[in-house]
């Protein structure tokens, strides 16, 4: 065997260690992850906790969607009801989608992969448990604010893809989108976080052993789905930025009549938005293909095509985001592409569908629950795929969009390749988190009320969308033939409604939260979740040799149990974890992890009130959250990157890894990579902007400034990064003064406040102004995104100075020195970039 | 065909009621070519979607309940590789270059001779400009499009506010109407009648109400139609009627245009034809003395959020003689 | 690196392809030079994807996981191939 980092495989055949442990090893374990009590649940942040708050959350925002879906069948039963007034109908449908989408969907496979994936992979926790702690109640806090705007009439009511025109100031005053924008924009944020953690976890916290080849299935998913969220949330992130500021400032990205385009939004929301459905179908597929495999008790058939299948899924689904546009009048042959790239896409979701099948023959399904919610999803998800195929025939779509043939087609899609998973997922995971099993008889019942609701709901709507009915339409006249089709939708959608309602007496009745007591592996899976675990995840952590651990080695169990692999103690004294390569899995150094703290929970709650309290425009109000924020989420950054006194600590069985590690080995530094793409691609996403703008309405841009300019912005950024990285240089020298490394990193932030002041100046000096036209807006976005980012350099200098004076920074090299550098040469390089294109094109002409 | 010119707005059979029906799917019972093609491939893929379904049923029963010889059959990687590659990436093939063909031969440019409309969306009604041969504006109408059976007419499709979606089902696919663009579509009618359109397009408020109908003459006829339009003279015994009077003094005249009249203004529908159209309130009642007084009355209780004020300062009289008046642009 | 870049060789020949056509197209609408550089691109996508093929053919040589690599890279340059020919022939059709 070849080795990735120099570590010798041989030595995994040391495990399991003969001998006794020594005694109280576990007590000292279970000291270390201690439960927390009473209003210590608050700062709880290791993952069981979060984890399933996280999730009971989600499913609550379902819940209150699923109700807004119930009135509005109950409005279009029949033509000219009156339950709901137009005006109410219109946010309703508008936050039925925004939550089900934004707030259900994302957060419930997200929370999912808080609570299952460090059990899968056998992490005594996710690499930032605070981050998902933050992550989560960002997520709840906002979400729930988000969502009482409803209460009070002041619900966005543009639906959930806010298309402006519509959404300007012009045609929607009220502060009702802006509730949208801010809300949404800001949950995203916690979305991000939440895929950082994901693919850092899945890439650097798997047991020893468990090389790619290995990994389970649902962790290749949350990968996927993780780098999805990276590379597709700036776009939308992007695209609500832009509104807002044009909301607000007057800013027109958007008004035809200044040089900006609608369409322009079109584009940035679907590069999002059509991806974001492979985001939620992806992880439900990793749900479905680890279930399956269990209920059957047979192996995966085809694991390598799927985990091929996701890979392709991610990439091409970033191809096909026109194909919500075909009614918009772009060129016949970019919509051709479009049209191909979605039917590239339906490949992979073959490949999923046959290799589910053929596991099915392989194994004896077992007549339970989980099985039945996989078929069900199963027959749904296909019938789904198949329209998705029609409609992504140009022609077809051209009838077929924004008709009621889409409602069909889109939940189809999203129940079968989501819901019923995600309940096949609850039913077979609820054992390991609850100390009673789910009720199997009820759990029949509930499928087959959903099962059938789902399809009495929403199979006559495809004929409804051919008799002529558009979407979002809050009721229509009588004569038009659609009454029948109509209540037949409304009595499934019921039944369907009963199904949840009966989920939820299952939950009342058997659903018992525990972390050390589970009812255990009740249907016999084979992966490192059903390993015997307390608080602190297993005892130690086993040596992977196979796909199904637990069925190849029945040993397992025990010996892991008895802290006869990995870390069988805490060799710190302290949170920790094994960190190991990417590739195969071999440990590289351990992580001491940070323990339950409030700051996550104030500063989620801080966030939350900076961007709610903004949106009804009090402004210092929000600025002191923000302020309050910031704080919080410095003193919680404070406590972390400390050294211990030992610089080895064995690990097992005489293994010695350091305890701490610098460099792009780190997954510090992993982190900081993956949040400079995201904001890479948010100024990407604004870079395409540019060009698109000037492409559509050439005659409203002018000749930008002198080129001479460029010396002194492009000093003051390449001086700023040149700055920071002599600091780090100097750091490394350790005859310098305490103080000079510091002192050289606030300089460099002058440096590039400096260029971005100069950038700035330069523009209004030369006479254009953001809301004079497309041109003008689009530049002071560049310039807006470059502010955020010298802000955060500052802010960055102000703490990394703070830590030097107290000596937290280490010679020769510190994880904190090193990401504060990386962060502001990427500053720079935005700068430069942001300028030069603002400056070169289309030229001095 | 030669109805009487007494009736030259009326189609030769059916009406905005009819219009409105749903069955059969207008979407399947196509009136034209641009429509007709469309339902073609609709057929195709629901039964090509039906027999892949069928397949996978299948498959996924044999895999539960088969017998175990054609389960261990189903059971590997080569089901994957037959099933959910190969057989999907020749279907799909076939799907494509015939989704491609027929892209190309719907968005071909129109040929020289067709005529051609401006149908601009507004906030929720349809403005409808019939342009010369020239390209300058020839008559104003809204709510209502006239084209004459047989001919491909081409309609120019612009918004003034925010996005609206041109779609009469039975005619063509939609096409979107977005501000500061124009898009251009095709449409023909194979025979005379009515058909019901919509915009497809969410545009806030009363979306759900804002609908058309584009009324299909004989070649003979809509010349006729065509040239009795646009020779209009002014009815004098109408001009100076209480209606006429309340049409300029209650402030109508401030939003709607009556051609010949100082009616002139230009935010709501041309009123200039109203007393010919088939519906009112775009497309969601039908034209009549009844509907008019509600209409003009509140048109709020009929349609909420529109733009057009209630009227309920105004008595019973004064609404039937607006009423009256307005019945009588014809 | 390096070893991503070998498992998701043809996936990332895919994204080249498409986002280039998709620049072309953008560029130059409705003017034949869309469609000559649209094919021009596709065949050399699809070179690419046909070198990768016969490279990932060879057994690597080294052990399970490196050939678990290849062969995944395998099959990811072969739906990449079928994708790239897919989207180039609206070039040849539209």
């Amino acid at each position: 065997m070849s080795s990735e980092t120099g570590f010798d495989p041989a030595l995994y055949d040391r495990f399991p260690t003969k001998g006794e442990r020594p005694a109280g090893e576990l007590k000292q374990l279970e000291d270390i992850w201690c439960k927390p009590k009473g209003w210590e649940l608050l700062t709880a942040v290791n993952n069981n906790y979060i984890g399933f708050f996280y999730v009971a959350t989600a499913f609550a925002f379902f819940l209150l969607a699923g109700v807004l879906a119930l009135v509005m069948r109950v409005q279009l039963a029949l033509p000219l009801m009156g339950v709901l007034p137009q005006e109410t109908y219109n946010q309703f449908f508008t936050m039925h989608g925004t939550v089900m989408m934004f707030l259900f969907a994302v957060p419930a496979m997200e929370a999912m992969a808080v609570l299952l994936l460090p059990q899968m992979l056998a992490a005594r926790d996710l690499p930032f448990p605070r981050l998902s702690a933050y992550a989560f109640w960002a997520y709840a806090v906002g979400g729930l604010c988000f969502f009482a705007s409803l209460f009070v009439g002041l619900a966005p009511d543009g639906g959930w893809f806010m298309y402006p025109p519509y959404t300007s100031t012009t045609y929607s005053p009220g502060i009702n989108a802006d509730f949208w924008l801010l809300g949404i924009g800001f949950i995203e944020i916690s979305a991000i976080a939440g895929a950082i953690e994901i693919i850092v976890g899945a890439l650097r916290t798997r047991a020893p052993g468990m090389t790619l080849a290995k990994m389970p299935i649902y962790a290749w998913a949350m990968l996927v789905f993780g780098v999805m969220i990276i590379i597709g949330f700036p776009s939308v992130i992007l695209c609500t930025l832009l509104l807002e500021l044009e909301r607000a400032f007057n800013w027109p990205f958007f008004d035809a009549t200044r040089g900006g385009d609608p369409l322009l939004w079109q584009h940035l929301f679907w590069f999002f938005g059509h991806p974001e459905v492979y985001i939620i179908f992806l992880p439900a597929s990793g749900l479905v293909s680890m279930v399956i495999a269990a209920v059957n008790r047979t192996p995966l058939v085809g694991h390598n095509l799927i985990v091929l299948a996701f890979l392709a899924t991610g990439f091409i689904s970033f191809g096909v985001w026109s194909h919500h546009m075909f009614t918009t009048g772009m060129p016949t042959l970019s919509v051709s592409f479009f049209s191909a790239a979605s039917m590239a896409v339906s490949v992979p979701a073959g490949i999923q569908v046959f290799s589910w099948i053929a596991t099915f023959a392989m194994g004896r399904a077992r007549y339970n629950t989980p099985t039945l919610f996989l078929l069900g999803g199963l027959i749904t998800f296909v019938i789904g795929g198949l329209t998705g195929v029609m409609v992504a025939m140009v022609p077809f779509d051209w009838q077929a969009h924004d008709s009621y043939f889409i409602v069909a087609h889109l939940h189809y899609v999203l129940i079968g390749g989501m819901v019923f998973p995600f309940f096949a997922a609850l039913y077979y995971w609820t054992p390991m988190t609850s100390s009673r099993a789910l009720s199997e008889r009820l759990g029949k019942w509930i499928f087959w009320l959903m099962f059938a609701g789902m399809q009495v709901t929403f199979l006559p709507m495809h004929l409804t969308g051919f008799m002529g009915m558009p979407r979002r339409v809050y009721t229509y006249l009588p004569g038009r033939d659609w009454d029948l089709l109509n209540m037949i939708s409304t009595v499934g959608a019921f039944l369907f409604g009963a199904g949840v309602l009966l989920f939820l007496i299952d939950c009342a009745r058997n659903m018992r939260f525990t972390t050390d007591n589970d009812a255990g592996n009740v249907y016999r899976g084979g992966t490192l979740e059903w390993l015997p675990t307390g608080l602190y995840s297993t005892r130690s952590i086993p040596v992977v040799k196979s796909r199904y651990p637990l069925w190849d080695d029945p040993d397992l169990p025990k010996d892991v149990e008895e802290g006869r692999y990995f870390l069988p103690n805490s060799a710190t004294g302290l949170r920790e974890t094994i960190v190991t390569s990417p590739l195969r899995a071999e440990p590289q150094y351990v992580q001491i992890m940070p323990g339950p703290s409030p700051w996550p929970l104030l500063a989620a709650i801080f966030t939350a009130g900076f961007f709610m309290i903004l949106t009804i425009q009090a402004y210092y109000t929000a600025f002191a959250n923000g302020v309050l924020a910031i704080a919080c989420i410095l003193r919680w950054m404070w406590d972390t990157d400390r050294l211990v006194p030992d610089k080895k600590v064995d690990v097992g069985a005489g293994i010695m890894l350091p305890t701490y590690r610098t460099g792009p080995g780190t997954h510090g530094w992993w982190a900081m990579i993956i949040l400079l793409i995201v904001v890479g691609m948010i100024f990407t996403m604004s870079v395409f902007g540019y060009f698109y703008l000037y492409g559509i309405h050439p005659q409203f841009w002018i000749k930008p400034p002198d080129v001479t300019w460029l010396v002194p912005i492009l000093l003051g950024h390449g001086g700023g990064a040149g700055l920071a990285i002599l600091a780090r240089y100097m750091l490394a020298r350790e005859n310098t003064e305490l103080w000079t490394p510091g002192v050289l990193i606030c300089c460099a932030a002058a440096s590039l406040l400096f260029g971005f002041g100069v950038d700035c100046w330069n523009w209004t000096a030369h006479g254009l102004w953001p809301t004079a036209s497309g041109q003008g807006a689009i530049v002071y976005a560049f310039q807006s995104l470059q502010g955020i980012l010298v802000f955060i350099c500052v802010l960055m200098a102000g703490y990394l100075s703070a830590r030097n004076s107290r000596a937290l920074i280490v010679c020769p090299r510190n994880n904190t020195m090193d990401l504060v550098v990386m962060f502001m040469c990427y500053t720079a390089v935005e700068g430069i970039a942001a300028a030069l294109i603002a400056r070169l094109f289309p030229g001095p002409f | 065909m030669s109805p009487p010119t007494s009736t030259l707005s009326a189609p030769n059979k059916g009406g905005f009621a009819e219009s409105l029906a749903g069955w059969p799917p207008p979407v399947l019972d196509p009136a034209g070519p641009y429509a007709g093609s469309v339902t073609t491939l609709s057929w195709i893929l629901f039964f090509m979607g039906v027999a892949v379904l069928g397949v996978v049923l299948m498959a996924l029963w044999i895999a539960l309940f088969g017998k175990e010889r054609l389960r261990a059959r189903l059971g590997g990687k080569k089901v994957i590789w037959i099933g959910g590659i190969a057989f999907p990436v020749v279907v799909l093939t076939a799907l494509l270059v015939y989704g491609l063909t027929l892209t190309r031969n719907l968005t071909a440019p129109p040929g020289p001779t067709a005529m051609t409309v401006r149908v601009t969306g507004e906030m929720w009604w349809w403005r409808v400009d019939y342009l010369g041969s020239d390209g300058q504006l020839a008559m104003r109408d809204a709510n209502e499009l006239h084209i004459p059976v047989g001919k491909t007419v081409v309609v120019q499709l612009e918004s003034n506010d925010v996005i609206h979606s041109f779609w009469v089902p039975r005619l063509s696919g939609k096409l979107d109407m977005i501000p500061g663009r124009r898009n251009v579509m095709k449409i023909q009618a194979d025979k005379p009648g009515v058909f019901g359109g919509q915009c497809a397009e969410y545009c806030g408020g009363p979306h759900a109400l804002m609908g058309f109908v584009v009324v299909a003459h004989e070649p003979a006829e809509f010349q006729r139609w065509m040239a009795a339009r646009q020779t209009r003279v002014q009815q004098a015994a109408a001009a100076n009627t209480r209606g006429a009077q309340l049409f300029q003094s209650t402030g109508c005249a401030a939003c709607h245009r009556i051609a010949g009249t100082q009616a002139n203004g230009l935010a709501g529908p041309d009123l200039t034809h109203i007393g010919t159209r088939q519906s009112i309130g775009a497309g969601i009642l039908p034209n009549n003395r009844g509907t008019l007084i509600g209409w003009i009355g509140n048109a709020q209780a009929i349609k909420p959020g529109n733009r057009m004020p209630p009227y309920t300062m105004l008595s019973g009289e004064d609404l039937q003689a607006l009423a009256d008046y307005m019945q009588a642009q014809k | 690196m390096r070893a991503w870049a070998y498992m998701l060789g043809g996936l990332i020949v895919w994204t080249v392809h498409f986002f280039a056509i998709y620049i072309a197209a953008s560029v130059f609408p409705g003017l034949p030079l869309g469609h000559v550089l649209t094919l021009l691109i596709t065949l050399a996508c699809l070179a690419a994807d046909a070198w990768l093929i016969v490279r990932l053919r060879v057994p690597s040589g080294g052990d399970d996981f490196r050939e678990w690599m290849r062969k995944l890279a395998l099959v990811g340059a072969g739906i990449s191939a079928i994708s790239v020919l897919w989207q180039g022939l609206p070039a040849l059709i539209v």
